[in-house]
């Protein structure tokens, strides 16, 4: 991407953005959004309708159902998405936060460095305290520039690590957040089911393509056992990346630009991400049995 | 005019070879002035498997049933693993869950650290 610089003068129009502000306009594929989202008398049949009670001001989130069966063939049907789930206020604030401590909290860092005590050897006074016309010194490894290899009084100190844990409510908002803002860009799409008539790679990319749906792909299905073909689909392939359900995360989400879920899978993630807007506060941790959660 | 010129050996003899990754270049004069050309960007794959699988369960316990945290993910020394801390808690931590096993030189050391940490923290400055 290169912009041609140019600068605002005085006399620029009001309407002229400064050039910081100024967004390229190759950042939409404008492919991807010539099919708009589905109207309220379609033909197709709805397939799959929200498990949840839905609040009586909100109404769920409809979108098509694609196969992978063929590489251009019309949307199988429709289905009802829960709106407190793909429907949320996108608040970039706590997607910071999920990103940040998805980065973090793996973190150990190694760099270590001696202090003057670790340095070997400088046990001994180098010269006398008085009489010798130099600086006084305890040791040659106290500190530059007596001896190069001195030790580092306040450098890194050993592994080092950067744990934290947010709460477990805003984890879930921020999953929530992400896949709401996948959906609202439409880069959110939904599949029956993950079968693929061939294990070829670049039939997948070819159906990418055709679909416009995006230059890297993430797959999510509900079960740790995936159909052979789309497994072997999958291997040699950088951008296209499957995982299973449990597996979701915001940082994958950010990273891959269009995310493919099955019908399953939007049941798991609905079933597991609205428990935690009703629930009560708990007093072991969860992983301990409780009678009435599973 | 410049005139490039490499760097003539000298009849010093080193007691090792030294990489030269500058040039000399001289305008004619007496004078030489060094440059380092300008380097390659370092061609980074941001799609390998680690960047494109990073962060992948790291929601195992809020979808997963709670039967997994994601500190049960985090490759660390053990006395780390799930656990943060300044440098004296780190310390004596590793000494009680490690100190058995270690080596003489490092028990002393962590040892002779852990007492220096203890009277800083605890004896001087304002908070004590």
């Amino acid at each position: 991407l290169f912009f041609s610089p140019q600068f605002a003068s005085s006399f620029s129009s009001e309407t002229a953005l400064p050039p910081n502000l100024r967004l390229p306009s190759n950042l939409v594929d404008p492919d991807r959004l010539k099919r708009p989202p589905p109207p309220e008398d379609s033909s197709l049949p709805l397939i799959r309708k929200c498990d949840a009670a839905l609040p009586a001001h909100l109404s769920p989130v409809r979108t098509w159902v694609d196969t992978l069966e063929s590489k251009d063939s019309e949307p199988l049907g429709l289905t009802e998405l829960h709106p407190d789930v793909f429907a949320v206020t996108p608040r970039l604030d706590i997607l910071h936060a999920v990103e940040t401590w998805q980065r973090n909290y793996k973190r150990i860092s190694h760099a270590n460095t001696k202090v003057r005590s670790e340095v070997r050897g400088g046990g001994r006074k180098p010269w006398k305290q008085k009489g010798s016309g130099r600086a006084r010194h305890g040791s040659i490894r106290s500190f530059p520039p007596l001896k190069l290899n001195c030790g580092v009084s306040h450098g890194p100190r050993g592994p080092n690590s950067y744990y934290y844990m947010l709460p477990m409510k805003v984890r879930v908002q921020g999953l929530k957040v992400a896949l709401s803002s996948k959906m609202a860009q439409q880069y959110l799409h939904v599949v029956d089911s993950l079968n693929i008539p061939t294990p070829d790679s670049q039939y997948l990319l070819e159906l990418i393509r055709n679909r416009h749906w995006g230059e890297s792909v993430l797959l999510v299905d509900v079960s740790q056992e995936f159909p052979e073909n789309i497994l072997q689909a999958t291997a040699n392939l950088k951008t296209v990346n499957l995982i299973p359900a449990i597996g979701l995360n915001v940082h994958s989400m950010l990273k891959h630009e269009a995310v493919i879920l099955t019908l399953d899978t939007v049941r798991f993630l609905e079933e597991k991400l609205l428990w935690h807007d009703e629930r009560y506060t708990f007093l072991y941790p969860f992983k301990l049995p409780y009678s009435d959660f599973p | 005019r410049t005139i490039l010129c490499f760097r003539i050996l000298s009849c010093i003899k080193l007691c090792h070879p030294v990489l030269h990754t500058d040039l000399i270049c001289s305008s004619g004069t007496c004078c030489q002035i060094r440059m380092h050309p300008i380097p390659q960007p370092k061609q980074v794959d941001r799609w390998n498997e680690k960047r494109s699988m990073f962060g992948v369960y790291d929601n195992i316990g809020i979808l997963g049933d709670f039967k997994a945290h994601p500190k049960d993910l985090i490759t660390a020394p053990c006395w780390l693993k799930g656990f943060r801390g300044n440098e004296l808690q780190r310390l004596s931590r590793k000494k009680k869950m490690v100190g058995d096993r270690m080596t003489t030189l490092d028990k002393h050391n962590l040892e002779k650290r852990i007492r220096f940490l203890y009277r800083r923290f605890n004896r001087t400055g304002k908070h004590r």
